[in-house]
């Protein structure tokens, strides 16, 4: 009987690993498996389930700044930052800062892994915004806290297309 | 589109040991966007954009940017790192397609 099950645990891992093998066939690299898996057509509830599993979050105002413009004139183009006030030793440093567009169709904007050795917990990129609404930036510390913060932005004109 | 994956870095002028950098990352991509057909379906191919953001120093990961779609067209990346050794800052973009493009720069102190 444990035989059995044995081997039928096989299969299934092996029916796995060639399951995980087609679905990342369509592109050379290996970890556009999991990038693809980052950015899905799924609504902000969902998105922010499955990154953080329903994890309380607290209001991180205090400490997190995210500057994005009040008003976007071409949503292809928005200038992002944050900067996160933390000591960023081994011990206490801001591991994930993660960027989220409410009304995006792929609303997981970026996730920065972040190393003690940045010295500042900061991140800046140009991301494009559908329409307009709330920009999030979720703070993952090194001790698993999550702080949020939002902002609204007006879109002028979208720039996600599709 | 003979410019894809070109890198430009640009780090400030004068650093001092010990300093925190920030340092600004600029590739030429076209980060495609999702296509839909008339029926507002997606049209399933393999879209060609940066998936992953890889920033070295010294021979150690500072930083690492995931990310999707939602990153606009021509992407610039700011990071910082804290200038302990002269070395070199490395900045890697990986796309879906298989396509890898790095930048480097020296880290010299004045």
């Amino acid at each position: 009987m444990t035989d059995r099950r044995v081997s039928r645990r096989t299969v299934l891992a092996t029916l796995g690993v060639l399951g995980a093998a087609a679905a990342g066939g369509l592109a050379a690299a290996p970890d556009t498996g999991w990038a693809q898996a980052l950015g899905q057509n799924e609504s902000v509830e969902d998105a922010l389930k499955r990154l953080f599993g329903g994890k309380p979050m607290k209001d991180g105002a205090a400490s997190v700044k995210l500057d994005v413009p009040l008003i976007a004139e071409n949503g292809a183009v928005v200038p992002v930052s944050v900067t996160v006030d933390s000591p960023m030793t081994p011990t206490n440093y801001v591991k994930y800062i993660y960027v989220v567009a409410d009304k995006n169709r792929i609303p997981v904007v970026t996730r920065v892994t972040l190393a003690p050795e940045a010295g500042r917990a900061f991140m800046g990129a140009n991301i494009r915004l559908g329409e307009s609404g709330d920009v999030r930036a979720v703070v993952e510390q090194s001790d698993g806290t999550l702080l949020v913060v939002k902002r609204e932005v007006k879109v002028t004109v979208g720039g996600c297309g599709g | 589109m003979s410019d894809i994956g070109k890198v430009r870095l640009r780090i400030p002028s004068s650093i001092k040991p010990g300093d925190v950098v920030q340092a600004r990352a600029l590739v030429i991509h076209p980060m495609e966007r999702i296509e839909r057909d008339a029926q507002g379906k997606i049209v399933p191919k393999n879209y060609n954009y940066i998936n992953k953001v890889i920033v070295t120093y010294l021979g150690k990961t500072v930083a690492t940017f995931d990310t999707t779609q939602s990153v606009a067209e021509n992407p610039f990346f700011t990071f910082t790192f804290r200038a302990t050794d002269p070395g070199q800052l490395k900045v890697q973009f990986l796309d879906t397609t298989g396509g890898r493009y790095e930048g480097t720069v020296d880290i010299k102190f004045s």
